[in-house]
């Protein structure tokens, strides 16, 4: 721009400032108007249940009874309850196997389909297919491949003398097995996100390691990684979401038994709720589950908004 | 200005009216139908069978079509409370089990001693008092009951035949060790266990346990499962399972899988409600069908009837129904002598023992004589109280601590009379 030309800018009248103002508003309230759709349903159908459930957790309540509030009683009561640490520590340890070998596979299977294979497109559609059923047909599927003496499953693995997996008694290999089909229900969603990512990784920046002398596993770990960071982190953060609601896998199989010894957090919940109609103590063990899920998901949350602002 | 202004308004008039249209829509009532919430059997029952559909009549006079909406078990129960607890509800007639009710709901649904006085049920005195006693909560008759299902044994007559058993066993004790023989594999190497049962509630083992004698709660709530007689009945059930007579996942056994497992001949006996008998025998089902035979349980270790346990669905009319007098004459046309009958060849247990005796039940159904004589003695599982499900819930777990190994079954027991107790009406 010329300096004739800024002088005629500057010297252009300007409109008044409270005219400028008033434009301002109005603006504002138009922007407003088009993000109340949104809002209202996010306040109707997550804010506003939030806050109920929240309120009901400090209150005893049940079916055609008013409800009582009570303090933290429902909070001390949960807290002593050894069948609700069994659930968490049940919860804690299929949650982190489920994200991180699930991570693992993905990651690994996103490597290997983000070069040239032959048949990529048969093998994307093989590894996408288990979330096109639905869960609890997978699961019910799953467990008659490993019901003792019948399954499928169960019968090769004993015809090669390998035994049979225990899940009907063990609660070990039962959550064992509940995780297995977590993973291998929801890869695809892993698996989809890490690909994409590793799409995204410039080739350039590549060769121009591999002619500086870098080795394989150096581009993936100083490139390629730091570059799909934020989409692992998206995918890590997802998946321990999701995960901590574990529910169908396991009730499905055992509906937490045999003995309560294989239940995990929301089927605790469930029982409580739907079984014995303590929906105070249902709710103090959902804002249990929620105060979780933000202390897992802190940490990531924290690294993608410094990301974030990083890049700004 | 104006136009921002009006659009504004015309935004927020559009979402009130999206956000609230489909609940406006619901609150319009049917006048024209009655709602049922229940189980598929009880459709079934009402409906579908030798009998004919009891309804048509009552439909066709009434000018109403009969809505219903079937549920699981637990799920049927669920949502029934959860219908009478609105402030104004959309079901005219919920039908409810004695194990999932207590006085805690009683509030929730119409005192039918002043139904049935205004409009009387014909021979209503021929229910049973106990099972009008399982819906009954401080004085209050909260559901007339429609149907009970109570435990008989099934056994496999080709199996037993195998074995060279000719007839099924007399007392609990010849059960046990028929159990035994009973377990082997078959020819084409499919094991075949003596003894299956679910154990999704207490149902199945109380009956076990109480022809030793023993019981878990008595009507006077005593809990009395740590006893040396139930300790009989539960190192009983431990031993068949360790010993394999009952299969390995039996702790995650339901009432499906307990029928699987007859109908594919993986089990020779079980203690299931009498009307299974037309699940095991299915020809488009059973690889066994006619060769599943039914009777009333063993004799118990007092040479007495063991008292098998039943179970009372009942059909309650909620407080904030809105055709009351409507539910009541649906109500009242099922409890009827003449349609009790048409649903018992419909499938049903029928509540009126006079039902046993008509001709054409006790030709199209071999087990009539048999059910009737366990009804006479028949139990609840448990007494009513708000805490039932919990209580039920833990015995079940620390049976399955026993059986596992993971307690030895008197610490297991004595563990859930410490549990229960606290639970239980003062």
């Amino acid at each position: 721009m010329g300096m004739v030309d800024a002088a005629r800018v500057l010297s252009r009248p300007r409109a008044p400032t409270a005219g400028r103002v008033k434009d301002r508003r109005s603006a504002r309230l138009v922007h407003y108007a088009m993000l109340c759709p949104t809002l209202v349903l996010l306040l109707a159908f997550l804010v506003l249940p939030a806050i109920y459930v929240g309120w009901l957790s400090f209150n005893t309540s049940t079916y055609g009874q008013d409800s009582t509030f009570v303090g933290l009683a429902n909070y001390a009561q949960l807290f002593a309850d050894r069948i609700f640490w069994r659930a968490f520590w049940n919860t804690f340890f299929v949650v982190n196997g489920i994200v991180y070998v699930e991570l693992l596979l993905a990651l690994g299977l996103a490597l290997l389909l983000s070069g040239p294979v032959p048949g990529k497109a048969i093998i994307i559609a093989v590894v996408l297919a288990p979330y096109a059923i639905t869960e609890s047909s997978g699961i019910v599927m799953w467990r008659y491949m490993f019901e003792p003496d019948i399954g499928l499953v169960s019968h090769i693995l004993g015809g090669l003398g390998l035994g049979q997996l225990d899940w009907s008694t063990n609660p070990v290999e039962t959550l064992l097995l509940a995780s297995t089909i977590a993973i291998w229900h929801h890869l695809p969603f892993t698996f989809l996100i890490l690909y994409a990512a590793l799409t995204t990784v410039p080739r350039d920046v590549l060769e121009a390691s591999e002619i500086d002398g870098a080795t394989r596993w150096q581009q993936f770990r100083l490139i390629t990684l730091r570059l799909i960071m934020p989409a692992v982190l998206i995918a890590v953060l997802f998946r321990y979401i999701f995960a901590i609601r574990t529910f169908a896998e396991v009730w499905l199989l055992t509906e937490g038994g045999p003995a309560r010894l294989s239940e995990v957090l929301a089927i605790y919940l469930y029982r409580e709720m739907f079984k014995y109609h303590q929906f105070g103590m249902a709710s103090a063990t959902g804002c249990f589950m929620l105060v979780m899920s933000l202390v897992i998901a802190w940490p990531y949350l924290r690294r993608m908004y410094c990301e974030v602002m990083r890049s700004a | 200005m104006q136009g921002r202004r009006g659009i504004l308004k015309a935004l927020v008039a559009a979402v009130a009216a999206a956000v609230a249209g489909p609940f406006a829509a619901t609150r319009a009532y049917a006048a024209d139908r009655l709602t049922v919430i229940g189980h598929a059997v009880h459709k079934a029952a009402a409906t579908t069978g030798a009998g004919g559909d009891v309804t048509a009549p009552w439909r066709a006079k009434q000018g109403v079509e009969v809505e219903w909406l079937t549920f699981g078990v637990e799920a049927a129960n669920e949502r029934a409370f959860k219908e009478a607890s609105l402030a104004e509800g959309s079901a005219d007639i919920v039908f409810i089990l004695d194990r999932y009710t207590g006085p805690q709901f009683a509030g929730l649904f119409e005192d039918l001693r002043a139904w049935q006085a205004n409009d009387p049920i014909p021979d209503f005195a021929e229910i049973p008092a106990g099972m009008l006693a399982a819906h009954t909560f401080g004085g209050k008759l909260t559901a007339i009951p429609f149907r009970h299902a109570t435990h008989g044994l099934h056994y496999n007559t080709e199996f037993f035949a195998e074995k060279g058993v000719t007839e099924p066993p007399k007392t609990v004790v010849e059960a046990v060790a028929l159990a035994e023989k009973l377990t082997f594999k078959r020819a084409d190497g499919v094991q075949v266990y003596g003894l299956v049962m679910n154990f999704d509630d207490p149902a199945t083992p109380i009956d076990w346990i109480r022809a030793f004698g023993g019981d878990f709660i008595t009507a006077d709530y005593k809990v009395v499962i740590d006893q040396p007689a139930a300790m009989r009945g539960v190192t009983a059930l431990v031993d068949l399972y360790k010993k394999g007579v009952l299969p390995k996942n039996s702790m995650n056994l339901k009432t499906e899988d307990v029928t699987t497992f007859m109908q594919q001949g993986r089990a020779a006996m079980t203690n299931n409600p009498f009307n299974r008998y037309i699940n095991y025998n299915d020809p488009k089902a059973s690889k066994y069908p006619g060769k599943i035979a039914v009777v009333a349980l063993p004799l118990g270790v007092d040479g007495k009837a063991t008292p098998a346990k039943t179970s009372v669905w009942a059909m309650a009319i909620p407080r904030n129904g809105r055709n009351k007098e409507r539910a009541w004459s649906f109500v009242k046309l099922l409890s009827q002598p003449d349609s009790t009958i048409a649903e018992t060849l419909n499938g049903n247990g029928p509540v009126r023992p006079s039902a046993y005796e008509d001709a054409k039940v006790k030709a199209l159904i071999p087990y009539a004589a048999a059910e009737k004589q366990a009804l006479a003695s028949a139990r609840l599982v448990v007494p009513g109280f708000p805490n039932s499900a919990k209580a039920m819930d833990i015995f079940i777990e620390e049976l399955g601590n026993a059986m596992l190994g993971t307690k030895d079954p008197q610490t297991a027991m004595s563990d859930v009379k410490k549990r229960v107790q606290p639970l239980l009406p003062a």
